[in-house]
């Protein structure tokens, strides 16, 4: 039980450690590029860095709805399985059934909204981990992805397809950038300013206190699954837009970056807590490695460990602040 | 008869309260005694030192006139006391027998190897069930028994280890009635075999069945031990009142508003039985009743957290078909759980948050969130409940209980809600934030709301409601305007033996 005295004077205290928490991440960010500027040949061009953006847009549009969903207390290790899915079944659609191109782009980013909702439905229902209902998700639509495709890459989309993931706007900023962006943007605004954001919060923080003020629980979780499903679906559209074709071989392994970067920037595993700019950082900073590790010409296994050890770190570090 | 058990002295002091204030206790083998005291008492904390949870910061402690020390449950183990709680511990998917000898399974070494011999186990679980006579089968697993099941092989677990001095801390209080004779049975056979026996209880009716004699606890002091031939109910009750007590007198309205909540022969499972009950616009209505009576049964009823059997539910008359707490909620009933941080709070959340968590409707359009309603919302409440804290953002976990639950109730006043049924709104916190609850509850009645207020402190209830309704075992018992009834008439009321 916290005193009186306690509870009135945490102001500095709390705002020194919420500072620190918050830049901390910041720091080791700019350490990390500073590093990669002196050590990493080609590192510093423009081209280089807007390369790691547009690496990044991919997971970065999905990790907003992963953030989402680990706030509310969940997880969802079925995003990269959901991406190889909707880039297969654009492929399948568009290319060999010939719809029309604008119609199975919505039919897809539709369907991935809808599947993750009924895996959402799921959750609460029978209340089923979240774990366990998406782990089911990844094999099913992998294995469904290939099977549609039997495995072979669909080609070929109508050139003008590649805008949205190979163009580039003022001839210069790569369109997954900017749409990553306003994913961003338009995730901020729902975490801070709206009513089902703040219900994301309440639900991850406490879902029976939630619940006995009368936020509808069921509600909030299936948004959440169904929203990263539209997101995951509509990265895999833009995916296929970069690679031309519709694959079910993409986006293997997609889901560990996504939930390391959320975790990195700082949302807690405990739910209840995090950010989306959090996360923005967490994306850079996976991206920045993951660049830097490649310019430097470290040996593909050993960027898997070290991936792994920095993944480790992030968790240590969220459940010590949960802790305090 | 020769004593086995002899505390002497015994203080405790935790912040703000003597828990226990020189309390002497000394009991023979072969006694049961009964343990009472209202909540507060020292009842708890006596029983929690004598099992080694809590260490006395004086006294001392003797057990066959040796004196012992006890800092651990392992102590009191060893010095042959052995206690069973009101929790049950037992591991569901073990079997009674393995659940007995929980931590001593014996074991067999074959090949150098240590297995678990489960012959000896079902042998020496037998061995102490067959003490309690009674019929439970040892390879069943936990999780198929039922309440009154799991209690009696809770006993035979603290029988297994033979102790001197057994300690059941409200062995009866969730037991429904027909199971509390075997259980008087049992302990009336643990004493004839010699052991000594302290029996916590509330029901003062089970005394005279299973008591020798009876202690009574209030303030942390020892008021007093009597044989139980002397141990009437009027007698019992005024040892645990006292005299020191003072009713705080309200200015009430004589007028109350229309007929707000009305409750008919609501049944749910067994823990709510036929109640049924009109609560009026500007009154407050208290519930009274011990722990397990139903009175957080029926608000989480009202409020559609639990399934109903049958019985209606009606908002200003008009019938509630399937109550959940959104619908309640917009129809204007607000509930302040018992457990406000399980059930009350994001902790995590700033203050701010917590006090608009219930009305997000109110400070928002189209789904969008208005911060600056927000701010208004929840600063008005910081100021009408005198919420002690430092900033509006300062993370919800770190305010004192009693300003904690200040935000609870401020989180549904801010609903403006037409009913609020208050869970146990002054467990744990400090005096001054408990008066300052109860005139907040007086001045809100007055300005119409009509307010259902559960307290385990029967005092508590009679100086806040205009009315009470006793619950006794899921059913409402009686009903007394506040003027009809005193302290003492009350907690006879609500610790009378009710049968069907």
């Amino acid at each position: 039980m916290t005193s009186a005295v306690q509870s009135s004077s945490p102001t500095l205290r709390d705002r020194t450690s919420d500072l620190l928490a918050r830049s901390g991440l910041l720091i080791a960010l700019l350490l990390l590029f500073l590093a990669l500027a002196l050590f990493a040949p080609n590192f510093l061009t423009s081209r280089n860095l807007l390369n790691v953006l547009r690496a990044v847009a991919f997971n970065g549009i999905i990790a907003c709805g992963m953030t989402f969903m680990i706030i509310a207390g969940d997880i969802d290790v079925s995003v990269g399985s959901a991406v190889a899915w909707a880039s297969a079944l654009l492929g399948v659609l568009a290319i060999q059934h010939g719809w029309p191109l604008g119609l199975a782009v919505i039919f897809v980013l539709v369907q991935g909204a809808l599947i993750h909702a009924g895996a959402g439905y799921i959750r609460v229902r029978w209340a089923v981990p979240a774990f366990v209902v998406t782990l089911a998700l990844f094999m099913a639509l992998r294995g469904a992805a290939r099977l549609i495709t039997n495995a072979f890459p669909i080609t070929p989309f109508p050139d003008s397809f590649n805008f949205w993931g190979g163009g580039y706007i003022f001839g210069i900023i790569p369109v997954p950038v900017v749409i990553m962006l306003a994913v961003f943007v338009l995730f901020h605004f729902i975490s801070v300013r709206t009513v089902y954001g703040r219900s994301v919060y309440a639900v991850g923080g406490n879902e029976e206190s939630a619940r006995l003020s009368g936020i509808s629980v069921w509600r909030t979780r299936i948004t959440t699954f169904a929203l990263l499903g539209f997101l995951s679906a509509f990265s895999g559209i833009i995916l296929s837009s970069r690679i031309m074709s519709g694959s079910s071989n993409i986006a293997v392994g997609l889901e560990f970056d996504v939930i390391a970067a959320v975790i990195i920037g700082g949302t807690s595993l405990a739910g209840g807590e995090g950010t989306i700019f959090g996360t923005f950082l967490g994306v850079l900073f996976i991206g920045l490695l993951s660049n830097g590790m490649v310019l430097m010409g470290i040996n593909p296994f050993a960027q898997e460990v070290i991936r792994g050890l920095i993944i480790l770190v992030a968790v240590l570090i969220s459940v010590a602040r949960t802790r305090k | 008869m020769t004593v086995v058990l002899q505390a002497s002295h015994l203080m405790k002091q935790y912040p703000g309260v003597k828990a226990l204030d020189d309390v002497d206790f000394s009991l023979n083998s072969g006694e049961v005694r009964a343990l009472l005291g209202k909540n507060g008492a020292g009842k708890s904390t006596l029983v929690k030192i004598l099992s080694g949870a809590v260490t006395p910061d004086q006294g001392s402690i003797a057990v066959d006139g040796r004196e012992v020390t006890i800092k651990s449950p392992q102590d009191s183990f060893a010095q042959g006391i052995s206690t069973v709680y009101q929790e049950m511990s037992l591991v569901p998917g073990l079997t009674v027998a393995e659940n007995i000898l929980l931590g001593r399974w014996p074991l067999s070494k074959r090949f150098g190897v240590s297995f678990i011999a489960r012959k000896e186990i079902v042998q020496q679980a037998a061995e102490a069930l067959s003490q309690l006579e009674v019929d439970i089968d040892l390879n069943q697993l936990a999780s198929r028994l039922n309440v009154a099941q799991q209690q009696l092989v809770e006993i035979a677990k603290a029988i297994s280890f033979d102790p001197r001095v057994m300690i059941l801390d409200e062995p009866s209080s969730a037991l429904p009635s027909e199971e509390v004779d075997t259980l008087h049975r049992v302990v009336r056979r643990l004493a004839e075999q010699g052991r000594a026996i302290i029996y916590v209880t509330h029901r003062l009716q089970e005394i005279p069945k299973v008591a020798d004699s009876v202690t009574v606890l209030r303030d942390g002091r020892t008021i007093g031990t009597i044989p139980v031939q002397e141990a009437t109910p009027e007698r019992i009750t005024q040892m645990m009142i006292g005299s020191d007590w003072k009713r705080t007198e309200w200015q009430r309205d004589a007028e109350l508003g229309p007929v707000r909540l009305s409750v008919r022969n609501l049944n749910s499972k067994g823990l709510l039985r036929d109640v049924s009950l009109e609560l009026r616009g500007g009154e407050v209505l208290g519930l009274a009743g011990l722990l397990g009576s139903g009175r957080t049964e029926l608000l989480r009823a009202i409020f559609g957290l639990d399934p109903i059997d049958s019985g209606e539910i009606l908002v200003d008359g008009t019938p509630q078909l399937k109550p959940n707490p959104i619908s309640m909620k917009a129809t204007g009933i607000g509930l302040t759980p018992e457990d406000r941080k399980k059930q009350g709070l994001v902790l995590v959340f700033p203050v701010e948050d917590n006090l608009t968590l219930a009305s997000l409707h109110r400070v928002s359009s189209m789904g969008v969130l208005n911060p600056g309603k927000e701010k208004v919302l929840a600063e008005t409440m910081v100021d009408n409940l005198a919420i002690k804290t430092a900033r509006l953002d300062v993370k919800t976990r770190t305010l004192s209980g009693g300003n904690q639950q200040k935000v609870v109730i401020g989180n549904w006043l801010n609903t403006l809600p037409q009913v609020l049924m208050m869970d146990e709104p002054t467990r744990g916190i400090d005096i001054q934030a408990k008066e300052q609850i109860f005139a907040l509850v007086r001045d809100l009645a007055r300005q119409g709301l009509a307010v259902l207020f559960v307290s385990s402190e029967i005092e508590e209830v009679l100086d806040v409601a205009d009315r009470i309704l006793v619950m006794n075992q899921g059913r409402i018992t009686h009903s007394r305007q506040h003027d009809e009834v005193d302290l003492e008439q009350l907690m006879a009321l609500v610790m009378e033996e009710y049968t069907e």
